[in-house]
């Protein structure tokens, strides 16, 4: 088709291209608790990860075709769901006992930048996203998910309604998973609460499964690039530290390595302690049913395929996990 | 490479489109026509201004588990997801359009769910599709349990129809219709065309289409949108002017004095026609250049556009006699 003479900017979707490392490699995801436990657990934390992460580079490798592979570490503090301490205080600690195991953060983002960033409500936008796997039988109701908060990876059970008098209760029947080989594994994900006050809180495996979309590339608000990377803020002369007293004033994303390669990846590894494994079986499970915005997955496709990387179809499969013994 | 183009062929594209009036006293102008479509907080709405002001939903999709129609009985069970969008036309017109291609044949298993989502408006058949009996039973309109687009046009209707921008005051009454498409891929690389266009019952249209293969099934949707919505005109004028008593009526035995005199019918009932939509007949007006010369079959039988000038010309003629004062009038002015 010869090119259209006229056009109309407000007319024409688009959608900015986020640059793209091979593996975005988790190195940590950290709750005020896990702060609270002093810098000894830190760093029986980076002593576990660090074989894992020489494993998770020497996979990455093969993927990149022999080619050296672009890989960003990322690191996540929850300041979500419980506060602790400062930026200021526990920023540096992080770093050091990452150096300390020979790792570097390129990385390190709050999570509560997967609610909201600046102004966007960035976990709403995906929970608006969601297209629910539908069971078999369903032939154009749209199941009412987004009023109950919760998401399943399949059937659930009928509700059991307390037995009348004299009437026997109906027989229970299995909740089922649709995508069951044989038996079911069946989970159901809160994905929010309301609370009196009417305010949402977002539940952590939502939160977590938007920080995976984040470091694919795969969010954007309005065509435009959603938790894109800071530099890291230049300190004040006069300050005791070089990040800020307060964490609202630490950028959601911050880049902490000027050379680091990009923040998004085609596939994603995060090293976490075995507690994680539910938390990120619920991951899946939204993964598997968020609609990403298509141009981007069109972007990563595209590039993808320019340097003869395999990135898998399905979002859920870009993502992998090596989970360690230990909490 | 469009995205389209990455997903298996398809061989058959299947839509339905509904078309109503916007139930608000006032068009909607372009900010509130985003704020209406805006059906997604973190997609923009399409917003047009040329050839005339109209605007997009982004897709939002479906999922399906289920038989396909057939008109021979054969039972085909697809998965996927179905796509559905609004468009509002001149801030007056909504409609809602929901749409989905099927490749020629589909792994004989359900897939993860993620692999359907990576293929938006795409529905896989389990093993081989019979294209034509799927083809025609989609558009005969299936039996229960069986896809119903329409239920999802229908319910993104619904939705749309309840938002608090709209006051619920129409300015003229009319009726919703409803378009069913299929279209098939043309044989020997010929161009598109229009097999059939049937206006099967009083508010359902079915239209049965060839397109090139590789045509973009949004388009397709796009061209049955637009014919959709010229159609609804058509029916909505016509209507109009079904509904009014034209001329002097019944002669009165002792004329009624003032001028007002047989204004209120004709001039009250023509009106609405001429503020809401006279100015909307604008066909081709974002159908892709491809399947714009599908219009053509179409102007020339039956006519959509004569049929439509005539309608105009009448109602012009119309209220320029009823403007004429009466003792000007050597006649009453009669149909």
């Amino acid at each position: 088709m010869t090119e259209a003479v006229f056009r109309e900017t407000s007319a024409e979707p688009r959608t900015q291209a986020v640059p793209l490392s091979h593996l975005s490699l988790e190195l940590g995801h950290f709750y005020m608790e896990d702060f609270e436990a002093g810098p000894a657990h830190l760093r029986q934390h980076f002593d576990r990860v660090r074989p894992w992460v020489e494993a998770a580079r020497t996979v990455a490798v093969d993927q990149a075709g022999g080619k050296r592979p672009r890989i960003s570490t990322c690191f996540l503090i929850d300041d979500y769901f419980a506060r602790f301490s400062s930026p200021a205080e526990l920023v540096p600690l992080l770093l050091a006992e990452a150096d300390r195991a020979g790792l570097v953060i390129d990385y390190l983002a709050r999570e509560s930048g997967c609610a909201v960033t600046g102004k966007v409500p960035v976990a709403e936008a995906v929970a608006g996203r969601i297209v629910e796997e539908p069971p078999p039988g369903s032939y154009g109701i749209r199941p009412p998910a987004a009023q109950t908060g919760w998401l399943a990876n399949g059937e659930r059970s009928p509700t059991a309604r307390a037995p009348q008098a004299m009437k026997r209760a109906a027989a229970w029947q299995p909740p089922t998973e649709t995508a069951a080989r044989r038996h079911s594994v069946f989970l159901d994900v809160e994905l929010w609460s309301d609370g009196p006050d009417g305010r949402r809180t977002w539940s952590c495996p939502f939160l977590a499964a938007v920080w995976q979309l984040a470091r694919l590339g795969l969010l954007r608000n309005r065509g435009e690039a959603v938790l894109s990377p800071h530099p890291h803020p230049h300190p004040h002369p006069d300050a005791d530290s070089e990040f800020p007293e307060d964490w609202d004033e630490l950028p959601t994303l911050v880049r902490l390595n000027p050379r680091a390669d990009p923040f998004a990846a085609y596939r994603t590894c995060s090293v976490l302690p075995n507690r994680f494994l539910p938390v990120e079986h619920a991951v899946r499970v939204i993964l598997d049913q968020v609609e990403v915005d298509p141009e981007a997955l069109h972007q990563v496709a595209e590039r993808s395929a320019r340097e003869s990387v395999a990135v898998p179809d399905s979002v859920a499969d870009r993502v992998s996990y090596l989970f360690y013994a230990g909490t | 490479m469009g995205p389209e183009e990455t997903a298996a062929r398809a061989v058959l594209a299947c839509g339905e489109v509904r078309t109503c009036l916007l139930p608000a006293g006032q068009a909607l102008d372009s900010r509130a026509a985003a704020q209406l479509l805006r059906l997604r907080a973190d997609e923009r709405v399409l917003v047009s201004e040329r050839p005339n002001l109209y605007g997009r939903s982004p897709d939002t999709l479906t999922g399906v588990d289920c038989p396909l129609p057939s008109s021979n009985g054969a039972r085909v069970r697809a998965v996927g997801t179905v796509a559905a969008r609004a468009a509002l036309t001149e801030g007056r017109v909504l409609q809602t359009s929901a749409y989905f291609r099927v490749p020629a044949t589909g792994p004989d298993h359900r897939r993860p769910w993620g692999h359907y989502l990576v293929r938006p408006g795409v529905v896989e058949p389990f093993g081989k599709l019979p294209r034509e009996a799927v083809a025609q039973g989609l558009l005969d309109g299936g039996g229960l349990g069986e896809l119903d687009v329409g239920l999802i046009a229908g319910g993104l209707l619904t939705r749309l129809l309840r938002h608090p921008l709209l006051d619920q005051r129409p300015p003229l009454r009319s009726r919703p219709t409803r378009l069913r498409w299929v279209a098939l891929p043309t044989q020997h690389g010929d161009g598109p065309s229009i097999e059939r266009f049937t206006v099967a019952e009083d508010e359902l249209r079915t239209v049965r289409l060839r397109v090139p293969e590789g045509t973009r099934s949004a388009e397709i949707a796009g061209l049955c949108d637009d014919l959709a919505l010229h159609d609804w005109l058509l029916t909505t004028v016509v209507h109009i002017l079904d509904g009014i008593r034209l001329g002097p009526g019944t002669p009165r035995a002792r004329p009624l004095p003032g001028p007002a005199e047989g204004r209120p019918t004709v001039v009250q009932a023509l009106r609405p026609a001429v503020d809401h939509l006279l100015h909307l007949w604008m066909p081709r007006a974002r159908v892709s250049r491809e399947l714009a010369p599908l219009w053509t079959a179409l102007e020339e039988q039956p006519g959509f556009t004569r049929q439509w000038q005539a309608l105009v010309q009448r109602i012009r003629d119309q209220l320029t006699l009823h403007a004429i004062p009466p003792a000007s009038r050597e006649v009453e002015p009669s149909p």
